[in-house]
């Protein structure tokens, strides 16, 4: 694991996440798509460390259309990117199709865990959560799996030498 | 182990006063403030400037300002369709040739209608005049007495200023207001049945058609002459009730 390469990528995404895309009111979650990806393609323990740095990042930003407060992402993504990693060697992620809907659910599950510890923290939760929470899966399911090629490229992985094992 | 300490951390931050975890979102914006700002300047100056391409949209104010516009256009798109409907059809009713057919409001009440009088919101910018037939519920109510540019004064044939010539079982007279909400017709030879039609009589230039005025009452003797008698008419419309009239300008300008 490339930790140099990880932590500017991480940077890059984490300012993107939070200039360009956080005007739009529904967008694909593109922490939460390297967080799939560093999960399906890293080892277990990368796969853990990276998940909460990950999930830190997320917190630091906020979440998209819900502000929160600091370790509710760190939480839920820590949680469900160490499920991922653990499930990963058990089922093969190397179509697009499987990715797209290991990104949709993790998206989903991650999200309502955040916006549910964010509530015990006393965070008012709008209306329309579930909606841009949806928006937001379908988004990255869709958008996801096209990012991993030049993720993969910028951290050095190949990302066909991973089979079932 | 890793996944233990890691998970213990996110809790920390989690139950940690958020004034003091905020901060750390604080120092990621201090220190990317400058990335930050130039991506959003991108963000929204892509988003404006598709907000200017698209000539179809209107904002939220101006849309609902048209939605209003259309539903009082729609609104008076109605009335009038349904003023042209009644003329219209007062108009296949009577052979009134090339007359010109006048919806009017009648203003509420400005003048105690039991005096024989109401006022119009048509006038001289209508071609309205002295004289003109005045109809409500298919009937005459009487005449315009008084023209000005934006309204007139219609003198009601119960006005005990007012006469108008009639007709009643073929017999031309000239029926007087009686006030009350009654006219009368003065030296009658005979009697008539209670309820008999009075029709205005044609007048040349404002009437082409007679048409009904009221019906007979009641008749009393004349009290000059024993053998002649009065009959009293009254109208065949509500006078309290009436909203709208419409004025037979016979021979319009063009």
């Amino acid at each position: 694991m490339r930790w140099f390469r990880f932590a500017v990528l991480i940077l890059f995404v984490t300012v993107l996440q939070a200039s360009v895309l956080a005007n739009l009111n529904i967008s694909p979650d593109l922490l939460l798509i390297l967080l799939v990806f560093f999960c399906i393609y890293c080892s277990s323990t990368d796969a853990i460390i990276t998940s909460f740095a990950i999930g830190f990042a997320a917190d630091l930003i906020s979440s998209p259309g819900l502000p929160m407060p600091m370790g509710p992402q760190m939480i839920s993504f820590g949680l469900f990117g160490t499920l991922l990693a653990h499930l990963r060697r058990v089922i093969s992620i190397r179509k697009m199709p499987y990715q797209a809907l290991v990104i949709f659910s993790t998206a989903l599950l991650a999200g309502g865990l955040a916006y549910f510890l964010a509530f015990l923290k006393g965070q008012t939760i709008t209306a329309n959560i579930w909606t841009v929470l949806l928006g937001v899966s379908i988004y990255s399911a869709i958008v996801g799996p096209f990012l991993f090629l030049p993720s993969a490229w910028w951290m050095h992985i190949r990302i066909n030498r991973f089979a079932r094992r | 182990m890793l996944f233990t300490w890691l998970m213990l951390a996110g809790f920390i931050l989690l139950i940690a006063p958020s004034g003091w975890t905020n901060s750390f979102q604080f120092a990621f914006l201090r220190i990317f403030d400058w990335p930050l700002s130039i991506g959003e300047n991108i963000s929204l100056s892509v988003r404006a400037r598709r907000r200017v391409q698209n000539t179809d949209v209107v904002s939220r104010k101006q849309y609902r300002e048209l939605l209003n516009y259309c539903a009082n256009v729609e609104a008076s798109l109605r009335q009038e369709r349904q003023k042209v409907e009644k003329l219209s059809r007062l108009r296949d009713k009577f052979p009134l040739g090339n007359a010109r057919l006048i919806g009017a409001l009648v203003y509420p009440a400005p003048i105690d209608r039991s005096h024989g009088e109401v006022i119009i919101d048509k006038g001289k910018d209508h071609q309205l005049a002295e004289g003109q037939f005045v109809l409500a519920e298919n009937s005459i109510i009487g005449t315009v007495s008084d023209v000005s540019s934006g309204g007139a004064r219609v003198k009601l044939f119960t006005n005990p200023a007012s006469a108008v010539g009639v007709e009643i079982a073929g017999t031309k007279r000239l029926m007087h207001g009686a006030g009350g909400n009654l006219a009368k017709i003065p030296m009658m030879k005979y009697k008539p049945r209670i309820g008999t039609e009075v029709l205005a009589a044609r007048k040349a230039g404002f009437l082409s058609v007679p048409m009904i005025v009221g019906k007979v009452h009641h008749c009393q003797r004349n009290r000059e002459s024993a053998v002649l008698w009065d009959i009293i008419v009254e109208p065949v419309c509500d006078i309290e009730e009436l909203n709208d009239v419409t004025v037979i300008v016979m021979n319009p300008q063009k």
